[in-house]
């Protein structure tokens, strides 16, 4: 059976499988999902473990407190999951997904910490794509990308992390 | 559109765990966010929420940020302990493009240009429409008592001594 939706970090080191439909998609704005994508609120993606399959390589895990752990690709740091272990669904970071357009958020959570411009995103300038003034830019990018692309691979092999200068 | 003010420095940060904290001595006149798909796959989020920092003004004051090259042009920081993605490099550029979320007062950087539309997610075209489910404490309130005593995040402000919990491999 083909899942119904596919996944994985930025390297490629760990992808996954999702075997059903997806419920409950949220936009959740607590502190610590700030912290663990490092923007202004996560939007989560809920399946059933039984449901969810690591494909290629595993997570590396930080427990956010006793009773979460959050996964991640410990090559490249692309935050994966959101899970209590002792409950029997788990959410995935939808950015992570293949196609993150089939998964629509439905529901926001952690109100206390929406930051106040949450409402005004739509109203910001900007109607550019990528470098649309630099396409030689566009190129250099494009020609050296070492993002895993967004399907199952057969073979790939991760561009490997690094350190800074 | 009236551009906000930039709010004033120093500014400090870090990662979830704490391994990784800095200080920003002040912020160029950019906050942005960026939906590519590249920032998407970065952050495992719908778009990454950058602002730059001079390389003159960025000091790591505790532990620093492994990198993954997402393309031989950028580099993406991130804490190999808990994943929080931390930055976006352009080589050779001026300043590392910081994520708002890392800063210990995220609210205070308000956005004021969006990039990258051709991978903007339709949902975030419809965001005040999306239901309401309150507080953390209100929609799920046993859970967020154990959470708050055991909670394994730094807090939002620099700390002397910080031991991090050590991320864990299966």
């Amino acid at each position: 059976m083909s899942p119904v939706l596919t996944g994985g970090c930025q390297c490629g080191r760990v992808r996954f499988a999702v075997d059903m439909q997806p419920f409950g998609v949220h936009v959740c704005h607590c502190r610590m999902c700030q912290k663990a994508v490092a923007g202004p609120f996560a939007v989560i993606c809920p399946v059933l473990k039984t449901h969810f399959r690591i494909t290629r390589g595993e997570m590396a895990y930080f427990h956010s407190s006793d009773i979460a752990r959050r996964g991640y690709c410990r090559d490249c740091g692309t935050p994966l999951t959101f899970e209590y272990p002792h409950v029997e669904g788990l959410g995935v970071l939808v950015g992570a997904f293949d196609e993150p357009s089939r998964v629509a958020p439905e529901i926001q959570y952690g109100n206390e910490s929406r930051v106040s411009w949450y409402g005004t995103l739509n109203a910001l300038p900007g109607d550019r794509v990528t470098y649309a003034d630099d396409p030689q830019m566009l190129h250099r990018i494009s020609s050296s990308n070492h993002q895993h692309p967004d399907h199952d691979t057969e073979q790939w092999t991760p561009h490997p992390g690094g350190q800074p200068d | 559109m009236t551009e906000p003010q930039m709010p004033e420095g120093p500014f400090s940060g870090g990662c979830q765990c704490g391994a990784i904290r800095f200080h920003a001595l002040a912020l160029r006149d950019n906050p942005h966010v960026c939906y590519c798909r590249m920032c998407q796959k970065a952050t495992g989020n719908l778009f990454a929420a950058l602002v730059g920092v001079l390389h003159e003004n960025l000091t790591w004051t505790r532990g620093k940020p492994a990198e993954f090259m997402s393309s031989d042009q950028a580099a993406r920081g991130f804490c190999g302990n808990c994943g929080t993605s931390l930055y976006y490099r352009s080589i050779g550029g001026p300043h590392v493009s910081m994520s708002i979320g890392a800063f210990d007062e995220p609210e205070k950087i308000a956005l004021w240009y969006q990039l990258g539309l051709e991978g903007k997610h339709p949902s975030l075209f419809h965001l005040n429409e999306i239901e309401e489910a309150g507080t953390t404490e209100a929609a799920m309130p046993e859970d967020a008592a154990v959470i708050r005593i055991s909670n394994h995040q730094h807090p939002d402000h620099d700390t002397d001594a910080w031991t991090p919990r050590p991320g864990v491999l299966p």
